[in-house]
């Protein structure tokens, strides 16, 4: 009966949805009432709400005549994780990626702006939302009926459900993911939407920071989890999954910040940034979901690989035609740019950071290209992105730190406000670097973080007094970034481990922390066999605890999972994993791992998404009209209007 | 005020001067190159997707990872090793393979978008007072289109919208749920060579974790009786006996299954040894070891 009920709300979605795009094609072409057209959006959003509904009533009412329930659902998996199992494999995950694409069709319908580019806008994010309906309906449909009904199911993947991120890690990524459809919409309608596309920019603007925010949590969360559930001790190890989620991330901040100030008069590149962060993320979907690649975090393989990169290259041209078409906006003031300028540091940093992206990219696709073009068909090692995007990536931050300080035309000053930054950093290279020999590439981006960080400091009571929460909120997300960057560094710098297969009462030792083998506990249960290992652990200057990682097997999908123990300290983790253990005697294989400033990274990325979105929201209220800084702008007239409202 | 500059430079020099003796010395310094560990890195683990052998967890990378530092310990180098891994278990066992060539994407295709978006923003930053005066010129973009464009507008996209959902309904149709990927190195056979070295090694307890490790995913008998005669030289005689006789209960006439269950009977139940050798020497009587087995028996009938 639900099976029937999901079935028939994604065909009447799909219907929905359909209308809903014809109808503010109408809006757009012939300049109807958009009534109709809004209540159509709203309707396709209830269906997709009413199919997520659905499914997950299935899943909590383990109605194992469903498909996706008989795959993912299972009588044993705690309450939380069967909510969370609504978006544990890709059917489901489809459900609440229209869900959330319907969420912000209905609030993009809701906003008021200029009427042409808002109804283009709207009829690009519809077709977008046709396209998913369709996969749904036709490709990828959870309800459909099993025959004969199974008496349980295997749950979802065993490393789903280890974890509470698991509950915000992916809805975040997609409202990241699928926030970025805005600003693409946008890019395609200005020039469309002719004269009233002219304020695209300012309009998308605050859309984009938006999505930008929550793909930035979603990483930082995602790296987390990767940390506190894989169980190999570090957070990042360029999969194909993290780099799909890596490229529009690199692309949108580029976007961001061409356009910025007087970047509105870089048309182009706002507008080829803005569609290749949407298309990237299409094709992160196509590369990660279609078994393209082998992953870690593969965890569905379907069969709507071809489809999906139809549509990739269907954005790909729509985007090509209508951007090449039209320069949607006239280039504004023709003033010769001063070469160190800030306006030049900021393209500087765009173009460095797309090749960032395109160093990621083939890095991704390589094994896909290298098969047809006679190499061995192979993934590429974290060596590669090591010597190309770590160097790119210190160069970003370098740069991040001199922007701010060349506004103005005065270069004399400019130079006195970086003199400060540049002493401290030499001085951090120095003391650092004589005192612990971290090695090349985290010494620079040591001293490259200082610079950075005592740049921004500088900036502080300058940005106060020139109040806009604003520009704060981006001060913020910049420390945000240097701060990760002095935990990628130290993190990679001074870690040390060792694995090694200990008796009871056997100690293993990594520099000043050890851990003695106490016991193995058994527990053998429905849902698996779980094992324990015991473990006395002592750090100088501290009382010895009791850690305990443990190792759970799980028959349904004959999996194994380790669960680390993570002590968390002020500066440093410790971090320990059950590797194997021995069936007869007592041993255990352990692996200890002192994983120093980890900390850093998880606050530099919360630090990094909240300045996101506080910069959203000081951008998305009106200006105060009249203000000094608003007369300087030129074409910010033509465009307050709409982004008003 | 004629020290100030004098007295910044002097702070400057002193600042680089320190920053490039902690730049050298960190540079030159014993560095954190764990041989191992950038050996690993670069080795597939055949029984996961897509991880090294120096993150897996699984059993048989960390037998790979034992196995990399044992030859480490022998002095030999990074090459020598990688090499060795290729010989035995191909080149897709390197996450790195050299793959001439091919590889050099890797780096043109970064290389290129650096010049080509480069030149792209050289273009920005150059001023164009002439096309802007032009364009400024040129007629507002058009307003609303006029009635007849608009209409073949809105017919071919309502007719595009239809063509994607129906596109997207007939390829649905032609696609089945795709089998499992082929992996290029397959886990059995790397555990099964593992396993062999091990062997070689003497270290007979991790040779027959292996062979366990490949019989979970392919319970063959031929594994299977290569686990039993490990664990026999192990010194696990219950253990052989029991694999052997698991060989048997398939196939009750194998030669090896008889010989290894006669041989760990000899240990475990001294009374029937005798009765199985024999059989096996009467099944068998060319098996290179029916020789040894002759004269045991008539050695301790």
């Amino acid at each position: 009966m639900l099976g029937e009920l999901g079935t028939s709300s994604l065909t009447v979605g799909l219907l929905c949805a359909t209308l809903t795009a014809l109808l503010w094609l109408r809006v757009a072409l012939f300049g109807t009432p958009t009534r109709p057209a809004r209540l159509a959006t709203a309707a396709t959003l209830t269906t997709a709400a009413v199919a997520c509904g659905v499914l997950e009533a299935a899943l909590l009412r383990h109605d194992f005549s469903v498909r996706y329930v008989a795959e993912n659902g299972g009588r044993q998996v705690p309450l939380y994780y069967t909510v969370t199992s609504l978006w544990s494999a890709l059917d489901g995950s489809l459900l609440l990626w229209l869900l959330v694409l319907g969420g912000y069709a209905v609030l993009l319908a809701g906003r008021r702006y200029p009427a042409r580019l808002q109804a283009y806008a709207m009829v690009v994010v519809s077709a977008v939302t046709v396209f998913f309906f369709a996969l749904s309906c036709f490709a990828a449909n959870p309800f459909r009926a099993v025959d004969p009904v199974p008496a349980d199911g295997p749950g979802p993947n065993p490393l789903l459900q280890q974890h509470p991120a698991m509950g915000v890690h992916p809805p975040l990524l997609y409202a990241g993911y699928i926030g970025l459809v805005v600003p693409f919409a946008f890019a395609l309608a200005a020039p469309l939407a002719g004269r009233e596309g002219r304020g695209w920019l300012r309009v998308a603007r605050p859309w984009t920071l938006v999505a930008w925010a929550a793909l930035t949590a979603g990483i930082g969360l995602g790296a987390w989890w990767s940390y506190a559930v894989l169980g190999w001790g570090g957070y990042w190890a360029w999969d194909p999954v993290e780099n799909a989620s890596l490229l529009p991330w690199l692309t949108t901040t580029a976007f961001l910040h061409t356009a910025l100030g007087p970047g509105a008069r870089r048309a182009g590149w706002n507008l080829v940034l803005a569609c290749a962060s949407f298309v990237l993320v299409l094709l992160g979907t196509f590369l990660t979901r279609s078994g393209a690649v082998a992953s870690v975090h593969a965890f569905t393989d379907s069969p709507l690989g071809p489809m999906l990169l139809g549509f990739v290259l269907l954005a790909v041209v729509a985007s090509t035609i209508l951007t090449g078409w039209r320069p949607p906006e006239p280039a504004g003031r023709t003033a010769s740019p001063v070469l160190l300028s800030r306006s030049t540091a900021v393209l500087v940093n765009g173009v460095l950071l797309v090749t960032i992206a395109a160093v990621v990219l083939i890095g991704t696709i390589f094994p896909l290209l290298s098969g047809p073009l006679g190499g061995v068909r192979t993934s590429v090692g974290p060596d590669y992105y090591h010597r190309t995007a770590v160097p790119l990536a210190i160069v970003v931050l370098l740069a991040m730190g001199v922007t701010p300080a060349l506004r103005g035309h005065d270069r004399t000053r400019a130079l006195r406000r970086l003199a400060v930054p540049g002493a401290v950093a030499l001085a951090t290279v120095a003391v650092v670097g004589l005192l612990s020999r971290p090695g090349l590439p985290a010494l620079t981006a040591f001293g490259t973080a200082a610079f950075v960080l005592t740049g921004l400091a500088g900036e502080l009571p300058d940005r106060f007094r020139r109040s806009g929460r604003g520009r704060l909120a981006g001060l913020v997300a910049h420390a945000g970034i240097a701060l990760v960057a002095v935990g990628v560094a130290g993190s990679s710098a001074y870690g040390r481990d060792a694995e090694r297969t200990v008796r009871t009462g056997e100690t293993l030792r990594v520099a000043d922390v050890s851990i003695r083998l106490v016991g193995v506990d058994r527990r053998g249960d429905s849902g698996g066999m779980t094992v324990r290992a015991r473990l006395r652990l002592s750090e100088s200057g501290e009382a010895e605890r009791t850690v305990t990682p443990v190792l759970r097997y799980h028959p349904a999908r004959d999996t194994v999972v380790t669960l680390p123990a993570i002590d968390t300290g002020l500066l440093r983790d410790t971090y320990v994993t059950l590797i194997a253990v021995s069936p007869d005697d007592g041993s255990a294989t352990l692996r200890l791992a002192v994983n120093p400033l980890v900390g850093l990274l998880w606050a530099g990325g919360a630090l990094t998404a909240a300045g996101g979105l506080g910069s959203a929201i000081a951008t998305a209220r009106p200006r105060r009209v009249g203000t000094p800084r608003d007369r300087a702008r030129p074409a910010s007239g033509a465009v307050r209007a709409g982004a008003a409202g | 005020m004629r020290w100030r500059p004098a007295a910044g430079t002097l702070v400057l020099v002193a600042l680089l001067a320190a920053a490039a003796a902690g730049l050298a010395r960190s540079a030159a310094g014993p560095g954190q190159d764990d041989p191992v560990r950038s050996v690993t890195a670069d080795l597939r683990c055949p029984a996961c997707q897509g991880e090294s052998v120096a993150d897996s967890r699984s059993p048989m990378a960390a037998a790979m990872r034992q196995a990399v530092a044992d030859q480490v310990a022998q002095g030999r180098s990074r090459d020598e090793v990688r090499r060795w891994f290729v010989q035995r278990y191909g080149p897709d066992v390197l996450a790195d393979p050299p793959a001439r060539g091919v590889e050099l994407l890797l780096w043109a295709v970064p290389a290129l978008t650096l010049l080509a978006v480069g030149y792209a923003a050289r273009r920005t930053l150059r001023p164009r007072p002439r096309r802007t005066a032009d364009r400024a010129a040129a007629p507002p973009a058009v307003g609303p289109a006029p009635g007849g464009a608009a209409r073949w507008a809105w017919r071919w996209s309502a007719l595009g919208l239809i063509t994607v959902v129906v596109s997207v309904a007939v390829a649905a149709r032609g696609l089945d749920r795709p089998g499992p990927d082929p992996t290029p190195a397959d886990p059995v056979t790397v555990a099964v060579g593992l396993a062999r070295d091990l062997e070689a090694q003497d270290r007979y307890d991790a040779a027959a974790q292996m062979y366990r490790e490949a019989l979970r995913d392919r319970p063959d008998d031929t594994i299977r009786l290569r686990l039993a005669f490990a664990l026999l030289r192990a010194g696990d005689a219950a253990g052989a006996g029991q694999a052997a006789q698991e060989v048997l209960s398939h196939t009750p006439d194998s030669p090896d299954g008889l010989l290894v269950l006669g041989l760990a009977q000899r240990r475990t139940r001294p009374a029937e040894a005798p009765r199985t050798l024999r059989r096996f020497l009467t099944i068998a009587p060319e098996h290179p070891a029916a020789p040894e087995i002759t004269r045991l028996l008539t050695s301790h009938p």
